[in-house]
């Protein structure tokens, strides 16, 4: 149980679920969103939706609101129950401010995952918002400059019927820097096509490279962003 | 135009740079006060803001020289002494600007000299924001928008990391609400 | 003309500190969407020349041609300007709904034009839709936890309230130790301040 995470002790329910020691499972789930939550915020643009983990927390969380109101009545020492609350209120800050991060990305670019992959990496929930974000915004844009504007300059996505593409929609810069660090030795890792820029990755050595071409570590998770 | 609502890449824009028209063009004659009919003509020399220079430049319509802040006297200047030049009245947008223009003027030094530029002010200037002695000195004023975006962001996470270490009020009233009026 | 006054528009915004918003600058909005109807007559005038000419649109390159380019280009130039103005002061608004909840504050809604004040409203209901549906409310816990109780001074009458753990009178100038998640949306409304004891 002492699992030397520094989210506090991680005490489990006690409701009795023999298989797998509720605390332990616990601890790890807190660093899973910890994790996720760092990732989340670092990264420019929107990551995978942990669906489980969140679920997971969730439940977790009301697990320990329940247990903290139960020590709460039946005169526990203080000390414990704050404790537990404190274990909790941090929970329950990482998974707000997970999602909060979330959305905020989307609402600023919501075309932009609406018409790449990204929007496969949004929750249903998120989804919805999204496409919500786009119509308002489009609404509001419409009416405040687009119908006031010569005819064949009213698009919201074209600056004017000439444009042979979508020219108007804002993507999230992927070349920004970020701090990363790694748990294990990665060897070297080629970061441009044409192998002149290599990074040998060091267990726990910090690096400051752009998002961009390390992504695909991130995502499987060899590597962390902090 | 992954930056197409970004207030600073639209401003950065309307810095003037000087062309050369290769061709004429009718019922535009605002754009060259120097015209005396509603026109501008083959071969004449006008300044005309970055955006419009830029598209003009693809079509082959004009020709881009490279503006003052590149030039010789500016380089030799920045060499000398780059914390003190006064880049911030030459060129807000000294970096945005010079990423922009190398391409348009064919120009491959452009990037080296706004790295070796960037270095000698950072040393100077922008990594004493995080020296707590550091209040806000003449030197400030010298700085170019993207700089003065580094220094600000250094200050306040300086404010924050002191604001941590010693304690106090965590909450903060909405920046954009009126003032309270003393109460009694 | 050629962007010059629309330019101006977005200098005067950004002019103003972070976060802040300045009233809809109307009069000027207005004069470079009449601008854009000047340089697309200009353009279209140019057009038909080069038809009545007998010349085919899509290849001539003479001066009509740039002319028109420059009058296109100008027209795309104001388009942007004008399209960032009012995106840029939406981030503001739509950053407010996070801050101090889903009522305009009255300095605010002095300040914006009616489809902005629309664009609040509906924001702030995509967002409580998505919060209702993940039974969470986002909008608290915007700072990583120290104390789970926090001290504050209440600044103007709120009266009895229902919060999770207690049913306090907030009457001005009183003192309570409220949970952390409680006092977050008062005080960030300016309704109290946090104490540091």
């Amino acid at each position: 149980m002492a699992s030397g995470s520094e989210e506090g002790f991680g005490f489990g329910s006690g409701s009795g679920d023999v298989d797998v020691d509720p605390s332990i499972a616990m601890t790890t789930d807190v660093e899973l969103l910890k994790r996720a939550w760092r990732n989340e915020k670092a990264a420019p643009e929107i990551l995978q939706f942990e669906s489980n983990l969140v679920q997971r927390s969730k439940e977790q969380i009301q697990l320990m609101e329940e247990t903290v109101e139960e020590y709460d009545g039946n005169g526990t020492d203080p000390l414990t129950v704050s404790l537990y609350q404190m274990d909790l209120d941090r929970t329950q800050f990482l998974l707000r401010s997970y999602l909060r991060i979330r959305l905020q990305k989307i609402e600023k670019y919501p075309t932009h995952i609406s018409k790449t992959d990204t929007w496969s990496r949004l929750s249903e929930q998120e989804q919805k918002f999204a496409k919500r974000c786009m119509d308002d915004m489009e609404k509001h844009l419409t009416q405040s400059v687009l119908s006031r504007l010569p005819y064949g300059y009213q698009s919201i996505l074209k600056q004017s019927i000439s444009s042979e593409e979508d020219d108007m929609v804002p993507e999230p810069q992927l070349d920004t820097f970020v701090f990363c660090k790694s748990k294990v030795s990665l060897g070297a890792y080629q970061l441009d096509e044409s192998g002149e820029d290599i990074v040998d990755f060091v267990a726990n050595d910090l690096y400051v490279l752009r998002y961009k071409p390390v992504k695909p570590l991130i995502e499987n998770g060899q590597i962390d962003i902090v | 135009m992954a930056r197409y609502f970004d207030i600073d890449d639209i401003i950065m824009e309307d810095e003037l740079i000087s062309v050369v028209y290769q061709v004429g063009a009718n019922g535009v004659g605002l754009l060259d006060p120097g015209a005396e009919r509603n026109c501008v003509e083959q071969g004449a020399k006008v300044e005309l803001p970055f955006w419009l220079a830029h598209e003009l430049h693809m079509r082959q319509a004009v020709v881009v020289s490279a503006p003052p802040c590149f030039n010789q006297k500016t380089r030799k200047e920045i060499q000398a002494d780059a914390a003190f030049v006064d880049l911030r009245s030459r060129c807000p947008y000294f970096y945005e600007f010079g990423c922009k223009v190398a391409p348009l003027i064919g120009d491959r030094t452009i990037g080296s000299f706004l790295l070796y530029a960037f270095t000698g002010r950072y040393k100077e200037v922008l990594s004493k924001a995080h020296s707590s002695a550091f209040i806000s000195t003449p030197k400030s004023t010298l700085l170019t928008k993207e700089e003065t975006q580094l220094y600000e962001a250094a200050r306040s996470s300086m404010a924050a990391f002191k604001k941590w270490r010693v304690g106090g009020p965590r909450f903060e009233r909405a920046s954009i609400l009126r003032k309270r009026k003393p109460t009694d | 003309m050629y962007g010059r006054r629309a330019s101006q528009l977005l200098k005067d915004f950004s002019a103003n500190e972070p976060g802040q918003i300045s009233a809809f600058d109307t009069e000027n909005f207005d004069q470079v969407i009449k601008e854009c109807d000047a340089h697309h007559l200009e353009l279209q005038a140019l057009m038909r020349k080069i038809q009545e000419e007998g010349l085919d649109i899509q290849t001539t390159r003479n001066a009509d041609h740039y002319g028109a380019v420059i009058h296109h280009l100008a027209l795309i130039r104001n388009k942007r300007c004008l399209m960032a103005y009012v995106y840029n002061r939406a981030e503001i608004i739509q950053s407010l709904r996070w801050k101090v909840g889903p009522v305009l504050p009255e300095e605010v809604q002095e300040k914006a034009s009616y489809s902005e004040e629309e664009y609040f409203k509906n924001h702030s209901a995509a967002l409580e839709s998505y919060m209702s549906e993940v039974e969470l409310d986002l909008t608290v816990d915007m700072v990583p936890p120290k104390d789970p109780y926090t001290k504050v001074r209440v600044l103007d009458d709120i009266g009895d309230v229902f919060l999770s753990d207690q049913s306090p009178n907030l009457a001005r100038h009183s003192i309570h130790f409220l949970r952390r998640t409680d006092a977050e949306q008062f005080i960030s409304q300016g309704l109290m301040e946090e104490l540091s004891s």
